[in-house]
C-alpha cells in the first residue's frame, strides 16, 4: 500500500495502517537511534517514543514534505533528549560517587563491559556528527536532506558531516586500521 | 597541494559554520586530494549499525506502541481541540469587536466631558426665558457662557 494511503488510513483511525507504518520505519529508525545513542535499550525507548509521537501528531504532518525526514527529525529530537537525560544521570552518579566513596579505586575493566572498536570510534563524534554520518552513509542523504532532519542550514550540516568524516578517517589511520579490512 | 593547505588554514582560523560550509562546498567536496583525507561511505558504513532485523524490531516496538496509544486519549483530545477551536476563535473576535465598539462610543461621548462643565444647551435650558422686554417693548435675548467659565451673559436687544 502507498505511504500516503497508510498515513490517511492512520488519520482515520486505522490501527492496521499505523502498524504497517511502524513496521516499515522501525528498522531504519532503530539503526539511526542505535548509532546516535550507542545503546540498544535506549534506542528501543527512543523509537517507541517516536512512534507514539508520530501517532499523536500525524495530523500536523505536511504531505508536501518527506514523511521519512519528518520521522527522522522527531527521532533525532528524542535521541537528544535521551542523551541529555543520560548526561544528567552520569553527573549525579559521579557527584554521589565522589561524596560517598572517594577512597575506592575505580576499576573500569570490571564495572563496564568492554566496548567494541566501532563504538569507541563513534564516541569521539558529537551526536550531530553521528546523526549526519549515519544519514549520509546508511541512507545516502545529502547535506540539504541532513539539514532538514537536524533543523539547521545546509551549510551547517555540511560542516557536521565533514568533521565526522575527517575524525573517523584520522582515527582509522591512527590505530584502528584493522577495521578497514572488515 | 598548496591550494588545499590554504583552504585548510582558512577553515581552521575562521570558526564560522557558514564560512566553513562555503569552503567545503567550493573546494573540499570537489578536490580529490581533500576527499582522500575524509572517510568514505564504505569506511563509515563499517562503523555504523546497519543490519537491524526489521521484522522482529517492528513487532516488539508495535506491542509497546499499541499499548500506549490504546490507553492514551492524546490524539482524540487534540482532535476535539481542533474541532472546538474555530467557534472559540469566532466568539473571541466578536467579543473583541464589541469591546472596541464600546470603547469607541465611550470615547466619543466622554471626550468633551469635564467635571463641573455645563454645556451651552444646558445653560439655555436653565435660563429659558418666555419673553424679554426692554423699555416696555419686547426684545430679543441671547444667553451666552464663555468656554470654561461659570459666568453666564444674557444679551437683550430691542426689536427695531
Amino acid at each position: 500500500m502507498d505511504e500516503q494511503q497508510l498515513i490517511a488510513g492512520s488519520l482515520e483511525g486505522s490501527r492496521e495502517d499505523f502498524r504497517m507504518i511502524v513496521e516499515k520505519y522501525s528498522a531504519p529508525a532503530m539503526a539511526l537511534a542505535m548509532n546516535v545513542l550507542r545503546n540498544r535499550d535506549d534506542a528501543e525507548d527512543a523509537c517507541q517514543e517516536l512512534f507514539i509521537q508520530v501517532y499523536r501528531n500525524l495530523q500536523s504532518y505536511d504531505p508536501g514534505r518527506s514523511f521519512k525526514n519528518w520521522v527522522y527529525t522527531i527521532l533525532y529530537r528524542r535521541c537528544l533528549d535521551h542523551l541529555k537525560r543520560r548526561r544528567r544521570a552520569a553527573d549525579l552518579v559521579n557527584r554521589v560517587g565522589r561524596e560517598t566513596a572517594p577512597a575506592i579505586p575505580s576499576n573500569p575493566g570490571c564495572s563496564e563491559s568492554p566496548r567494541s572498536l566501532p563504538s569507541e570510534l563513534l564516541e569521539k563524534l558529537k551526536a550531530k556528527e553521528r546523526t549526519a554520518l549515519c544519514l549520509w552513509a546508511n541512507e545516502g542523504y545529502n547535506s540539504r536532506e541532513i539539514s532538514e532532519v537536524l533543523r539547521c542550514s545546509a551549510s551547517t550540516a555540511r560542516v557536521y558531516l565533514f568533521q565526522a568524516r575527517k575524525k573517523i578517517k584520522k582515527l582509522l589511520e591512527q590505530g584502528h586500521a584493522s577495521l578497514q579490512n572488515g | 597541494m598548496p591550494h588545499c593547505k590554504t583552504v585548510e588554514f582558512l577553515y581552521a582560523i575562521v570558526p564560522l559554520k557558514l564560512w566553513r560550509g562555503f569552503l567545503i562546498r567550493r573546494h573540499i567536496e570537489k578536490c580529490p586530494g581533500c576527499l582522500a583525507s575524509l572517510a568514505s561511505r564504505e569506511e563509515a558504513g563499517k562503523l555504523l549499525v546497519r543490519g537491524v532485523d526489521g521484522v522482529a524490531v517492528g513487532r516488539s516496538l508495535w506491542a509497546g506502541v499499541e499499548a500506549a496509544i490504546a490507553e492514551d486519549p492524546g490524539r482524540e483530545k487534540s482532535k476535539a481541540g481542533i474541532l472546538q477551536r474555530p467557534p472559540v476563535r469566532r466568539w473571541g473576535w466578536a467579543v473583541a469587536t464589541a469591546f472596541l465598539g464600546v470603547l469607541l462610543i465611550s470615547f466619543v461621548f466622554l471626550k468633551d466631558f469635564r467635571p463641573g462643565r455645563v454645556s451651552a444647551e444646558a445653560v439655555q435650558a436653565r435660563f429659558e426665558l418666555d419673553s424679554v422686554r426692554v423699555g416696555g417693548q419686547p426684545a430679543n435675548a441671547v444667553i451666552y457662557q464663555p468656554q470654561g467659565s461659570d459666568m453666564i451673559i444674557i444679551w437683550a436687544e430691542k426689536n427695531l
